[in-house]
Parts: C-alpha cells; structure tokens; sequence
C-alpha cells in the first residue's frame, strides 16, 4: 500500500510541477460551460443535470487521455522492474480517481454559480458523483493503457472508451434525475445497485486483464 | 520443376447441408405461407349512439363471397356486452357493409365508447379490429335500450383451417420479419460470445491462431448485427412509423456495434501482430462482459416499444402462435449456424492470407 501511494505521489509531484495540468482542466471545465450555457441561455433542472454529464464525460477524457503518456518508454521498463504491474495501476487510479472528483467538484461549482442549484438530495448526488468518478477511473485507465501502445493515442481513447461508459452514464443519469427530483419518487436502490453492479464488473475486469495487457 | 496437382474435390459437412436445408426451408415458409384474414379499414370511424349505423367493413385475405349466409358480426363494447349486426351486406371478397342499432344508453358512463369489430365467417374464422369505432353518447337517452346489449354473445366461432400465420393489427404482413429480425440477434449474441471465448483461449495459451478465430467471429458477428439494424429499422418504419425512434433496444445494439467497431479501428492502427493480438484478446473480454448488462439488464428496465417491454405482450402471447414457431426456431438455429460457416470461412481466408 505504502508502495503504490509513493506512485501516487510522485504522479502529483510530476503533474503539479507543470502548472498548466491543473489549470488546464479548470479551464476547459469552465469554457466547455460557457459554450453550453450560452446555447442553452438558461437550465432548468432536467438539463442541468444532462448538461452536468455530458461536460464531466468530455472533461475526464481529456484529462485521462495522458495517463500513460507522461512518462517515457525507459521510466516504465524502470517501473516494470520494480513495482508489480497491479501496483503501478491501482496507483495510476487512484491519481486519476483524484483528479475525476477534482473536475466533479470544479464542474458542480462553476454550474451552481452560473445556473443556480438544481439539485435536491445533495447527498445522493455527492454518491452518484463519487461512483461515476471510481468507475471511470478504472474504465479509462484501462483503456488509455490499451490506446497508449496504439498509432493514435488520443482520438482511439475516445472512440474505446465512450460507448463502453453508456452503461455506466444510463445508471448515473437515473441518479441525477433522482437527486434533482426531476423524476417521481421511485426507489433509488435499484439504481444505485445495477451501478455498483456494473462498477464492480468493470474493477474486476481491469483488474484481472491489466498485468496482461501491460506486458510487452 | 513439377506441376502441383489439385484435386478438386466438392465435399461439405453435413451440418452445412442442414444449415443450407434449414435456411431455404425458412425462406420459401416465411415467404409463402398466407396470412389469416383479418380486418384492415372501417368506415366510418365515429358515429353517435342511439341511431342506426352503417359500417363499410375492409377486410384483408378474406373470402365474404362463400357461405354469405353464415356471416356474423358483433361490435364489442367489452367481454359479453355486444351488439349484433342486424343486416350484413356483402359487396365482394374484401368488402361488406354492416348494419348495427347503437343502443343509446351503455352500462357504463364515459367520455366517448371505443367498440370492437368482430367478424365470424365459416372459412375464414373470426378476425378482430379493436377500437375499430367511437361512439359519443346520444342526447337523449332511452334507458330500456340497456338490453340490448346483453341481447346477443359471440358464441359458436370458426376456426380458419390450414396452415397460417396470424394477422395482428399493424403488423399485417412484416409479421414476416420475425424470422430474419430476431435470428440476426440471436445469432449476433453467440457469435461474439465465441469470439470472447477465442480472446480468452488466447490469454491462455498465446496461440496467435486463436486470435485469428476470435477476430473473423467479431467479423461475422458485425455483419449479423448490421443487418439485424436494417431489418429492425425496416421494421420499425411500417409499424412505429420511424426508421429510429430512439427506443432503448435500438441505441443499445447500436452502442454495441460501435464498441465492436472501435475494436476493429484499433486493430488495424497497431503494426506488431503480437500485441495486436493481445490487446484485441484484453478488449475483447473487456467489452463482452460490459456488454452483458448493455443488451440483457438494461433495456429490461427501461419503457421500450419492443415486444416484451414496458407493459407490451412478449414473444410467445399471441404474436407467436405455434405455425409461427415451426418456422421461427429453425430460423434462429439455420441463422446462427450460418453465422458459424461464415466464421470459418473467414478464418480460412485470413489465414490463407497470413501464411503468404
């Protein structure tokens, strides 16, 4: 455990001492928040919540697509030397879940300022944002991590991993309709169980295919 | 230097025989086999209660000319409450006119009364046309007429003999299209699954041949999954009036081909065939078990216009009668056999093309 937090850190050492990373992701959260609230004009609580997801899922992608790309081929062969395949993945997660919460906190922000609150039951929503952001953080870093030995990085993550997350994002879009109130109030659980369901599927899975894929 | 000799030889398992019998067996049925009649258009679709009323009746396969005098018909108001036809005039095969005494008081109050059509002849059995008109209560009211509508019963109906498909209301003749819709889906699901099962061989054992199996399933399973869209969009046009009407069954098979086809866009953007290899195997299973809930959990939560779903009859209820299920089952094994031979051959093919 000890091992793979030090990976962690040394991931957020490496990001926060370039300065544009960090300020790079607030930016494109708030222009990407810009351009949609000055087509939608104003949101009302449904759309709010579409809005919220459609930014997050275009937000975490670009800001996980460089997940593997940071460090040079020799770092890694260093790496692979030391850390257990496992080890260096959960470590790049757990820095991708970070900065996944990062951008769902910034976003919430930047949307309540610019279009007031629409959101009810905030703890739901805080779950929902919580599990969007571990299921994704897997997700894409297994993803990235199939897209980084491939010709072109950036567009085939894209095009791997957006309808691979649709059946996450149909669960948290339920969620959301939910915590904003926009539905009638039907039982949450079923939901929150098919996500958790679904998240946990896709932990084991990349848990079980990474050491093979990493391999090469 | 020797010339090779070829023999040339034309043999095939017999499986592939049953699958050609099964196939062109599936197509002259589900082709040919007739429909039976049904009623397609009633004039006029409104009427008031309490006056006499002339329905001109369209029917569809029908024979009215046989047997005029064993023709019945009925307007259901619901289960035993009926009126009968007081006169029926036959015009020709697909015509009659039908002439009913709208009762003007009905045993329960509403807005406006939809009644059903019921036609018994002796050949062609009964046919339904429900909701076929709506009746806007008389103004002045004679409350002895109430029993009339218990007067007559639908009793002593026929039963069209022969071989035949059922005609249901909207479907008409794309009733058709269950043998070649459904089939293409079934046949997607096993060949992707056996696909996922090469990926998995290929974990195992690192065969760069199983590799080849697993990707010329995905192949086959593509063009399954295509035209199973194409079929169902066809479909979709003549009963729901939209080649895409964002039903959750039609986004989710649509998300799973463009999984399936970011597969193939990321194969071919890899140049060493080995982690080519393996990266398909990894994705490969990834998105096999991803697709599990994408297809099977999903759209059964949610409203969907298909069969089945939000509170519409399943497969197997009336729209699958048992004619239809002598047809329908060799459909889906003839289907899924041949998306098997297709597998093959492109296996073959693609390791022909390796070896050179």
């Amino acid at each position: 455990m000890n091992r793979i937090l030090n990976l962690v850190a040394i991931e957020a050492r490496i990001e926060l001492r370039e300065r544009y990373a960090l300020s790079g992701i607030v930016l494109y959260v708030l222009s990407s928040s810009f351009i949609v609230f000055s087509i939608w004009k104003q949101l009302p609580a449904k759309e709010w919540g579409l809005t919220f997801w459609v930014i997050f899922l275009f937000c975490s992608l670009m800001a996980v697509v460089k997940t593997f790309g940071r460090e040079n081929e020799g770092r890694y062969f260093y790496y692979y030397t030391l850390y257990h395949p496992l080890e260096l993945f959960v470590a790049k997660v757990m820095y991708n879940l970070l900065l996944l919460l990062f951008i769902f906190l910034t976003l919430w922000f930047v949307l309540y300022v610019m279009a007031g609150n629409h959101i009810i039951r905030m703890g739901w929503f805080l779950t929902t944002g919580l599990m969007a952001s571990l299921g994704l953080s897997f997700l894409l870093t297994l993803i990235t991590s199939i897209a980084i030995k491939t010709q072109q990085n950036a567009s085939l993550t894209a095009v791997m991993a957006l309808p691979l997350m649709i059946p996450l994002l149909i669960n948290i879009l339920r969620l959301t309709a939910y915590a904003s109130g926009t539905t009638p109030d039907e039982n949450p659980w079923n939901e929150m169980m098919m996500l958790s369901s679904i998240i946990s599927l896709v932990i084991g899975m990349s848990l079980w295919l990474f050491p093979y894929l990493w391999r090469s | 230097m020797q010339e090779p000799t070829i023999h040339l030889s034309f043999r095939l398992a017999a499986w592939k025989w049953a699958t050609m019998g099964i196939l062109i067996a599936v197509f002259i049925a589900g082709w040919i086999v007739p429909l039976k009649s049904g009623i397609i258009k009633v004039t006029p679709d409104k009427a008031a209660a309490g006056e006499m009323l002339v329905v001109d009746v369209t029917g569809y396969n029908s024979s009215f000319l046989t047997d005029t005098s064993l023709l019945r018909a009925w307007l259901r108001l619901s289960g035993d409450t009926v009126i009968m036809a007081t006169r029926i005039q036959v015009t020709g095969d697909r015509n009659l006119s039908a002439r009913f005494y709208i009762p003007s008081v009905f045993p329960i109050r509403q807005e406006a009364y939809p009644l059903t059509l019921v036609l018994d002849h002796s050949q062609d059995g009964t046919s339904v046309l429900p909701n076929a008109i709506f009746i806007t209560p008389a103004l002045a009211q004679d409350t002895s007429e109430l029993k009339l509508w218990f007067k007559d019963k639908i009793e002593s109906v026929h039963e069209k003999a022969g071989i035949q498909y059922p005609f249901r209301n909207i479907l008409a003749e794309t009733i058709r299209n269950t043998y070649f819709h459904v089939p293409m889906w079934f046949a997607m699901i096993i060949l992707f699954g056996v696909s996922a099962w090469y990926s998995l061989k290929y974990y195992q054992q690192g065969l760069i041949d199983f590799d080849r199996k697993s990707i010329a399933f995905i192949k086959v399973g593509l063009i399954f999954g295509l035209l199973g869209l194409v079929t169902g969009m066809l479909w979709a046009k003549y009963t729901w009036n939209a080649y895409w009407s964002w039903d959750v069954k039609q986004n989710m098979s649509a998300i799973a081909l463009l999984i399936y086809a970011a597969l193939m866009v990321m194969r071919s953007s890899v140049e060493d065939d080995m982690q080519k290899a393996r990266l398909t195997a990894g994705y490969n299973m990834f998105a096999f078990g991803l697709l599990i809930p994408l297809l099977f959990i999903i759209p059964r939560m949610t409203d969907s216009l298909h069969p089945g779903n939000g509170g519409n009859p399943a497969l197997g209820g009336e729209d699958l009668d048992n004619t239809m299920r002598m047809v329908f089952y060799p459909a889906v094994i003839g289907f899924i056999m041949l998306g098997l031979w297709m597998s093959q051959l492109v296996y073959r093919t693609d390791k022909l093309k390796g070896n050179q």
